[in-house]
């Protein structure tokens, strides 16, 4: 910081070590004030150096401001009363900032929020103050260490024999033989540098590090010294003579709290740093033990003292025999970026001067970055490495000098925070800086320079690349590919967050941490052990040496190549981490670790969810133009690679690989490739896919096992059957011609809990709800009943017809009790010679004038009771066809959806709450984390779908927020890039048939929450709120649950999510997320029906030998028999909630044959007394439950009679009886 | 054991209740308690009644006249119980819907219909008789505690009673029934129908009557429409009439004054709700990025 505030106000050469204290208080002392000046909001006198356009920003901004006095003198006509006057001027200033918020930043409320953050993670200035006073003393300190010259290796070990300290000497080791040079020691330029440097560092729980850098002083080298290590041996002595100095100091001056220990500096095990940390709390005035704070003492090179083109990323600096040709570039980055420190700051530091904001997006810039896991670190080390800070703060700087393709300016020194950093993530998301072009730029342009000298070129190097062309530094060297890639994906996230105007984007923006829960940021996470890694070991030959300097980054890269070869579009993006990757290591040690540097290989996956379940990887085409293609690809796939011929009449290579109901393609591709590359005996370990995919019910079909979850022909097969039947219902002669038949099941949208098979009529989805419509009549009777009985009339005349024409489908009436009190309604079901079932219930105009009316008929205590039925008739008839074609529609762009919801089912009803919630609000919940993904992707597994379901019931508030969901297919990134360089005709067009919610429609759902929770604060009535373009009242679905049901569902999946971040996600934690908590409930009941459903609903066990006597192959002759396959537990729980109503909630598993026991003859049923009946109450007559009589007129519930009814009542059927206290 | 009669002239009736399966017994016997009163009303209908609070599980007329029977029996009185009245256990008829849709197919006004509270019942008796014996043998019965209290048994529902609400409904009854009902309807349709026909046309030819229920007026219509429980928490949009559609807004200086006055009144307006809004959650701690 020192030399920064020198070259920003002089940019005279700096003496060494003699000025630097006084600078460094100088800058100290200055950046106490800046933060005031800033408040004050007048410019420094620094701000002499004002550019051009910031002036012409002053300039418009004076303009507005002589517009608006206009104004007010209009104003102050019409009304001269002098205060009032004065009331107007100073709103004048604030509709100033609304109307400058408006247009720079997305909305005034963004700004608002973004100013808000800016203020909550700044740091604390009474820290500052306290880590200051320890550099000034650290400083003083490191001027009294003496100066040590013309040591020989020999020398320099005999110095550090006996003593603590050690050198950390960086691989191979130099050679007392063969080392002629001299090692020295002579005093440091010290400056700040980092963000605390520049100060845009902000508050992080963890602690942030303040990086001071020493400068050796050039006399220490000579100009050879950048090759074979030299210059890193040299600073290697330098850095244990000075921290045996330190710690010999430290001890003197008391101040033993302090630790120090080495540490690799962005986990480049070349840049061995000294790390100053406290231990514990003293009461020492240098203490900042509460601080968090560490401090990184860097030893840096002389700025240019090498020759950098010799240093560019394809030379070869590392001397192995004859070799002078392999690249090294990470050697070659590690000299250049050690040299070039203070120099990146000053240019930081000169860009932060000309841009007022610059400051507040770097903040912005880090915050996102650190939300998504990204860091300045090398790529190999357990994050997404490569880009953190400073390399934001770097690229935003070139875009200030230009960036395009022209050189064209990207960002404008006049820009909002907002601006800059919406500018740099569209950058990101929109622009190659890997395979087809990099970015260059200078950092030490002139400012007064009016060309821009950023460009972006049209030129890849299959690395990403933003190259310095002044230091001729890769900013982007530590990153690899694959993180380039994932950082690519989530600004593309990101940009079209901030594009989004219907949503507040800014809590996924800035607030969510996406780290929390490893299984809910990425797809599919597999854990690589390698046993005999010393195969490995033996491959890292002098030429990996060089080229790769560590033999982690080696084998990080390695596989990261197989990955990408091996699942190529099957996924989107990767990242590959070590496990247990020591970076830090005691000051009497002289390196990190013994190699291997870590105990295992986390390979995380983000799916594509379109291509991850393809059978065939193709190759190149077998003919003679394309042999060498061919062979590599042999080569890799080994024996897999075979020849296929397709449809087209082209044979090409291949590799054919199959699906299976518990696990993925991807994990066979990866094992079998790893296996393959690295070692035979490698494994690759994923203790959660396939756990989760066994909770799955396996439908009795055929190859089930072998089929993915992915693959929906079991619905496409009773869609057909289906389809044919429709054709003959249209067909049929009817007095009134059927106008519609619209399939409402969940089976037609591909979310029933159990897959379709025919004959399962055991599955309480077995019979698919369809409705029909006839033509146009005025003649339906004007009563309910009758009208219902008309209804009933039409469905006779259709089985009669049917029967007729088609004897092979079967047909019967049956009662329907879906609508609450309209026991009138009969429905037609039809079971197809397929073995499919329909359920056809009617739908006339004049249905819906019915309920209404009754509703205003009613006497006003009944209304609710009426208000409800009329939302199951609109539910059940009306919404459920629009819901149902939505669902159906989207679902093929989330091809996850489906297996997550019927996961999602199969964990309610395990949890004994599948039957209280209608369908339709259970798949409106579960698609939530699909259709509005953000921050994180769309789900591409089974696991990470459910998961974040999970974790959004957890953290979800329904009494604050409405859940809004948009159900349309995702956006594509590029659709909407195109369409900006379109015309805006065409914009427009595009705009007015998306089908997405608009600002306007958005805004009435928040105002019918609004109003929803004005009646109803807590919630009490309607807990959630799920709103839709279907539903935009949003408690249609959801009006009936029950308050303790509605918290119950969020307190298991905070449960749920709690166990996974404890313990991890294996069989037992999978297995306990799915049992039902039954200790909870206040009375739990045992059943067992005699005859077992497991298998006619359609479902059989993974293990089990399929017993083709128990196959279903057809309906029984009298259909009345089909009853005994009934589940009874399901009409008794619903008689018993009829009777108790008033005081217990009863619940049980709704799918028998999938929940509970192995044979599907076992059920439970739970009950919950509700809180009011658990203390005495005073005696009514109208208050509804059994009670008995305690004193005068107290009475209590009398619970030993209604176990004793319950008894009875279930009597056939009970085998336990649980009271919990 | 608690006080018998209770203060508002309830009577609680113990009944001992039989071993269950599977249910453990406590150390203290299991009593189900109904509470009895007598029923004053004016109604030709609800005369020598006693009011029964807290029915046992799926009381029928049958087993309540059997067990008050044996009550009486042992306080060597008779009583003939007639009927047991708005008894519905599982509220299934809670809600008329016929009666609330149309009045053609019910009897009486809807307003009119009577009801009891959710498990209670009318036990009707013959005569007064019988309901003064009745009620003496009940309070003695209660108030005895050295008796052998009367079992009530349940009637406990087998498994085919659950499952045969699965069983398809037997055609040719559901034709009757339709057959039925429909016939009915359209007799009671064509009745009301003339009546409606006979009062519409007054000696000027003029008088037009519309029944409450009919369909083709649209104010009723807007009625009924507005008791749509979806559209309770929206807000009415105001729809915009001819006459200001036409109107230039921009005529006159100070349309366009006024205009932006407004304009930047709401900005203004919408700029302080922002800062309200961040407020609260600023209180609520939205900003914290590492929570």
């Amino acid at each position: 910081m020192a030399s920064v505030k020198r070259v920003a106000s002089g940019g005279e050469k700096p003496e060494r070590g003699s000025f630097t204290k006084k600078a460094l208080v100088q800058a100290i002392t200055e950046s106490q004030h800046e933060n005031s000046d800033e408040n004050a909001g007048s410019s420094s006198s620094d701000d002499e150096e004002a550019t051009a356009s910031s002036n012409g920003e002053e300039e418009q901004e004076e303009e507005d401001e002589e517009e608006q006095e206009e104004d007010d003198d209009e104003d102050d006509e019409e009304d001269t009363h002098s205060h009032m006057a004065k009331r107007q001027k100073l709103s004048s200033q604030d509709i100033q900032i609304a109307r400058e918020t408006a247009e720079l930043f997305k909305s005034n409320i963004f700004k608002l929020q973004i100013d808000e953050l800016l203020e909550q993670v700044k740091l604390k200035e009474s820290h500052i103050v306290r880590v200051e006073k320890f550099l000034h003393k650290l400083y003083d300190m490191l001027q009294e260490v003496p100066e040590w010259t013309g040591q020989s290796l020999e020398d320099v070990e005999k110095y550090f024999n006996g003593k603590v300290v050690s050198v950390p000497f960086v691989d191979p080791k130099p050679q007392v033989k063969s080392t002629q040079y001299k090692f020295n020691y002579l005093k440091p330029d010290v400056s700040l540098v980092g963000s605390f440097g520049l100060k845009t560092a902000i508050y992080q729980p963890q602690g942030s590090s303040v990086d001071v850098l020493l400068t050796m002083p050039e006399e220490i080298f000579m100009k050879k010294d950048f090759l074979n290590f030299r210059c890193f041996h040299k600073r290697s002595v330098y850095l244990a003579y000075l921290t045996h100095h330190l710690s010999v100091m430290l001890k003197k001056s008391n101040l033993e709290f302090l630790h120090l220990e080495y540490s690799h500096f962005n986990n480049d095990p070349l840049q061995t740093v000294l790390k100053v940390s406290c231990k514990e709390k003293t009461s020492s005035e240098y203490n900042f033990y509460k601080t968090k704070f560490s401090i990184n003492l860097i030893v840096g090179f002389p700025y240019n003292f090498f020759e950098v083109k010799k240093l560019l990323p394809n030379k070869n600096c590392i001397r192995v025999g004859q070799d002078n040709e392999t690249p090294t570039p990470f050697y070659n980055f590690s000299v250049l970026s050690s040299s070039s420190y203070e120099h990146y700051l000053k240019f930081l530091h000169k860009t932060k001067k000309q841009t007022e904001q610059y400051k507040q997006a770097c903040v912005l810039g880090k915050l996102w970055l650190s939300q998504r896991g990204f860091s300045s670190n090398m790529s190999h080390s357990n994050a997404l490495g490569g880009f953190g800070n400073f390399e934001f703060a770097a690229l935003m700087a070139a875009l200030l000098n230009g960036g395009g393709l022209n050189g064209n300016r990207i960002l404008l020194h006049g820009f909002s925070s907002y601006q800059l950093f919406k500018g740099v993530i569209k950058y990101l998301a929109t622009v190659d800086l890997c395979t087809d072009g990099y970015l260059q730029f200078y950092s030490d342009y002139n400012s007064t320079a009016t060309v821009t000298t950023s460009k972006y070129v049209d030129e890849g190097f299959q690395t990403p690349t933003i190259f310095d062309k002044t230091t001729k530094v890769n900013i982007l060297s530590k990153m690899s590919v694959n993180s380039y890639q994932m950082l690519k994906i989530y600004a593309q996230e990101s940009l079209l967050m901030l594009n989004d105007v219907v949503r507040d984007q800014f809590e996924s923006m800035f607030l969510t941490n996406l780290n929390k829960v490893r299984t809910i940021k990425y797809d599919a996470c597999y854990e690589l052990d390698i046993p005999s890694i010393n195969v490995l070991l033996s491959k890292f030959g002098p030429v990996e040496k060089i080229s790769f300097i560590s033999f982690e980054n080696f084998i990080c890269n390695k596989l990261a190549n197989i990955v990408k070869i091996a699942l190529e579009d099957r996924i989107m993006a990767f990242e590959v981490a070590l496990v247990n990757n020591k970076t830090t290591f005691p000051i009497s040690k002289r390196k990190v670790a013994t190699v291997p540097n870590f105990t295992s290989i986390r390979i995380k996956l983000l799916i594509n969810p379109a291509e991850s379940e393809k059978l065939v990887t193709k190759g190149p085409e077998n003919r003679e133009e394309f042999a060498h293609e061919a062979n590599d690809f042999t080569l890799f796939w080994g024996k897999k690679a075979s020849l296929r011929r397709f449809k087209d009449g082209s044979i090409a290579n291949c590799c054919v690989w199959s699906t299976s109901a518990t696990d993925s393609v991807v994990s066979s591709i990866l094992s079998y490739t790893l296996k393959l590359h690295l070692t035979e005996d490698c494994k690759l370990i994923n203790n959660s896919t396939s756990q989760f995919q066994q909770l799955l019910p396996l439908p009795n079909l055929p190859a089930s096992s072998k089929t993915s979850v992915l693959n929906l022909s079991s619905y496409y097969n009773l869609k057909k059957s289906f389809d044919d039947l429709y054709k003959i219902m249209f067909e049929l002669k009817l007095p009134l011609s059927i106008k519609s038949l619209l399939p409402i099941g969940s089976a037609f949208r591909y979310t029933s809990l159990c897959q379709p098979v025919p004959y399962a009529y055991s599955n309480p989805d077995f019979l698919q709800d369809v409705v029909i419509e006839f033509e146009t009549s005025t003649k339906w009777p004007d009563e309910i009943t009758s009208l219902e009985k008309a209804k009933a009339a039409f469905l006779l005349k259709i089985q009669e017809s049917i029967t007729e024409t088609h004897s092979e489908y079967r047909c019967f009436f049956t009662r329907d009790e879906s609508i609450p009190y309209n026991t009138e309604i009969i429905t037609l079901n039809i079971l197809t010679p397929e073995g499919y079932g329909f359920k056809f219930r009617v739908l006339t105009e004049r249905d819906e004038v019915m309920y209404l009316r009754a509703i205003n008929n009613a006497r006003k205590e009944l209304r609710p009771e009426l208000e409800k039925t009329f939302l199951k008739f609109t539910a059940k008839y009306q919404a459920a066809i629009r819901h149902t074609r939505t669902l159906e529609n989207i679902s093929h762009s989330y091809p996850f959806y489906s297996p997550v919801v019927r996961l999602f089912k199969k964990w309610l009803d395990s949890h004994l709450l599948y039957g209280h919630l209608p369908e339709e609000l259970v798949e409106l919940i579960a698609i939530k984390p699909f259709v509005d993904s953000r921050p994180f992707t769309i789900p591409g597994s089974v696991e990470n779908g459910f998961l974040k379901i999970l974790s959004f019931l957890a953290s979800w508030n329904w009494r604050e927020d409405p859940l809004i969901l948009d159900l349309v297919k995702p956006d594509e990134f590029g659709e909407q890039e195109t369409s900006i360089g379109a015309s805006e005709l065409d914009s427009s067009v595009l705009k007015k048939l998306s089908e997405k919610l608009t600002l306007a429609q958005y805004k009435t759902i928040q105002t019918n929450f609004q109003q929803l929770r004005k009646e109803d604060p807590q919630g009490l009535q309607t807990q959630f709120f799920v709103a839709s373009k279907n539903d935009p009242s949003g408690i249609l679905y959801s009006t009936g649950v029950a308050l303790p049901i509605a918290t119950r569902l969020t307190a298991l999946a905070k449960v749920a999510i709690n166990l996974i971040q404890l313990h991890g996600l294996n069989k037992q934690t999978i297995e306990l997320l799915f049992t039902p908590a039954l200790k909870d409930y206040d009375f739990v009941i045992k059943l067992k029906v005699p005859t077992p459903l497991k298998l006619s609903s359609g479902v059989i066990n993974a293990d089990e030998f399929k017993n083709l006597n128990e196959q279903l192959t057809g309906f029984p002759k009298d259909l009345d028999t089909m009853s005994n396959k009934m589940d009874p537990t399901y009409q008794l729980v619903k008689y018993l909630n009829l009777k108790y109503k008033n005081s217990i909630i009863f619940s049980n598993h709704r799918h028998i044959g999938v929940t509970r026991s192995k044979n599907g003859d076992e059920n439970v049923i739970t009950g919950l007394i509700k809180p009011v009946f658990k203390k005495q109450l005073k005696f009514k007559v109208n208050m509804d439950c059994n009670v008995k009589p305690v004193e005068k007129d107290l009475v209590e519930l009398n619970k030993d009679a209604i176990f004793h009814e319950i008894g009875a009542f279930c009597q056939e059927l009970i085998v336990g009886f649980e009271a919990n206290n | 054991m608690a006080r018998e009669q209770l203060q508002n002239g309830f009577l609680a009736v113990p009944f001992a209740l039989p071993p269950v399966n599977n249910l453990k017994q406590k150390s203290s016997k299991p009593y189900h308690y109904m509470f009895v009163r007598k029923h004053q009303s004016k109604l030709e209908s609800e005369q020598h009644c006693l009011f029964l609070v807290n029915l046992p599980l799926l009381t029928q007329l049958e087993n309540l006249k059997k067990n008050f029977h044996e009550i009486c029996h042992r306080n060597d009185t008779v009583s003939h119980v007639q009927d047991l009245l708005h008894h519905d256990e599982f509220g299934l008829h809670e809600v008329d819907l016929s009666s609330l849709t149309s009045t053609l197919m019910s009897v009486d006004e809807p307003n009119e219909k009577r009801y009891t509270p959710r498990n209670t019942a009318l036990l009707q008796f013959v005569d007064k008789q019988s309901v003064e014996n009745c009620w003496e043998a009940l309070r003695k019965y209660a108030s005895n505690r050295k008796q052998e209290h009367i079992v009530w048994k349940f009637q406990s529902p087998s498994i085919e009673t659950f499952t045969s609400f699965y069983r398809p409904l037997p055609l040719e009854y559901l034709k009757n029934d339709i057959h039925e009902h429909m016939a009915l309807f359209e007799q009671r349709e064509r009745q009301a129908q003339e009546e409606v026909q006979s009062s519409i046309v007054d000696d000027d030819g003029f008088t037009l009557v519309v029944g409450k229920n009919t369909k083709s007026l649209n104010s009723i219509r807007k009625k009924i429409f507005n008791r749509n429980p979806l559209l309770k928490h929206e807000k009415p949009v105001k729809m915009p009439n001819m006459v200001d559609k036409k109107v230039k807004k921009d005529f006159y200086r100070f349309q366009v004054r006024e205009r932006k006055k407004q304009e930047i009144n709401e900005l203004l307006a919408k700029f302080k709700q922002d800062q309200e809004k961040i407020k609260e959650m600023r209180s609520k701690s939205r900003f914290n990025p590492y929570s």
